[in-house]
């Protein structure tokens, strides 16, 4: 909440509704975290924990979202400040 | 197609070798490609970008393994999956470019492996990270040349690190681990793994020409 606070200060013009919506999109499109769970599902497969199947079921979901994620910020960053 | 492509795993001290192997994209031989003090270990590949999938990510650590365990311990300085060179020439340019460098990684890293250690909590476990982490640190300290932290990408990660250990204090290295599943065997799956080319104690920049 404190960098939303900042970001309103220093621009004032910046309406709480683009910062909220800018938040958002860092949050949905989190590169670092879906990258994150991607090394933690190999992790689980490779301590016994996540049967094969299991593994190989998250990873193409991780991927899929990767993939969305990376697109969507390529797309969105020109339109709103995506901070990471 | 012809696989007219050149698929670089690493780097060793100048030396004609040839290995069978299950490489990147199917490749079933390796061999050096050489520039004065220096040679590469290759395969032929059809493609400048091969696909980062398991099979490959393996084939590329166990052919880096067949080097690191043929004539008894090559030293090699490991590349990064996916640098691929449209021929020998452009190979040799990198390598003349890079002779320094190359060279004293070399020297730095010979007669050392890399060894990769994580403790990951046992689910619902009841640990204090911070003592264990500096535990397991003190311990491997003495017995390693140098170590390195990975990052701690799930809750459950307790410890994550990677060391350089010298072949020559290996089994003191492995006893140590030994006493460290030892003591916290019951409360975390103890995860080590290698030895592995010394990935993350080189840190080089080579222009890619291809």
């Amino acid at each position: 909440m404190t960098f939303i606070l900042d970001d309103l200060l220093i621009n004032p013009w910046l309406s709480l509704a683009r910062v909220l919506r800018s938040t958002a999109i860092q949050e949905a499109y989190d590169l670092e975290a879906i990258q994150d769970d991607i090394k933690e599902n190999q992790l689980l497969y490779e301590i016994g924990e996540r049967s094969e199947e299991e593994y190989r079921q998250r990873r193409e979901e991780l991927e899929l979202e990767l993939e969305v994620a990376e697109q969507a910020r390529e797309n969105l960053s020109g339109q709103v400040e995506v901070k990471r | 197609m012809t696989a007219n492509h050149l698929y670089t795993y690493g780097i060793i001290d100048q030396e004609d070798v040839e290995f069978d192997v299950d490489g990147v994209n199917g490749a079933d031989r390796a061999y050096t490609v050489d520039h004065r003090t220096l040679s590469a270990v290759v395969s032929d590949i059809d493609a400048l970008e091969p696909e980062q999938s398991d099979a490959n990510l393996r084939a590329h650590d166990e052919v880096l393994g067949e080097i690191m365990d043929s004539k008894g311990g090559r030293t090699v300085v490991p590349m990064r999956f996916g640098m691929v060179f449209k021929g020998a020439g452009p190979l040799k340019n990198v390598l003349r470019g890079s002779r320094s460098v190359l060279s004293r990684t070399l020297r730095d890293i010979e007669g050392t492996v890399e060894m990769g250690l994580k403790l990951v909590a046992e689910e619902g476990a009841t640990i204090d990270e911070e003592a264990v982490r500096e535990d397991v640190a003190a311990r491997l300290t003495d017995v390693s040349v140098e170590e390195a932290e990975n990052g701690r990408f799930s809750d459950r990660l307790v410890v994550n690190r990677s060391y350089l250990v010298d072949h020559d204090h290996q089994e003191e290295f492995d006893d140590a681990i030994e006493a460290i599943e030892a003591e916290y065997g019951e409360s975390t799956i103890v995860r080590y793994t290698g030895p592995w080319a010394p990935y993350n104690f080189v840190d080089l920049e080579i222009g890619v020409d291809q």
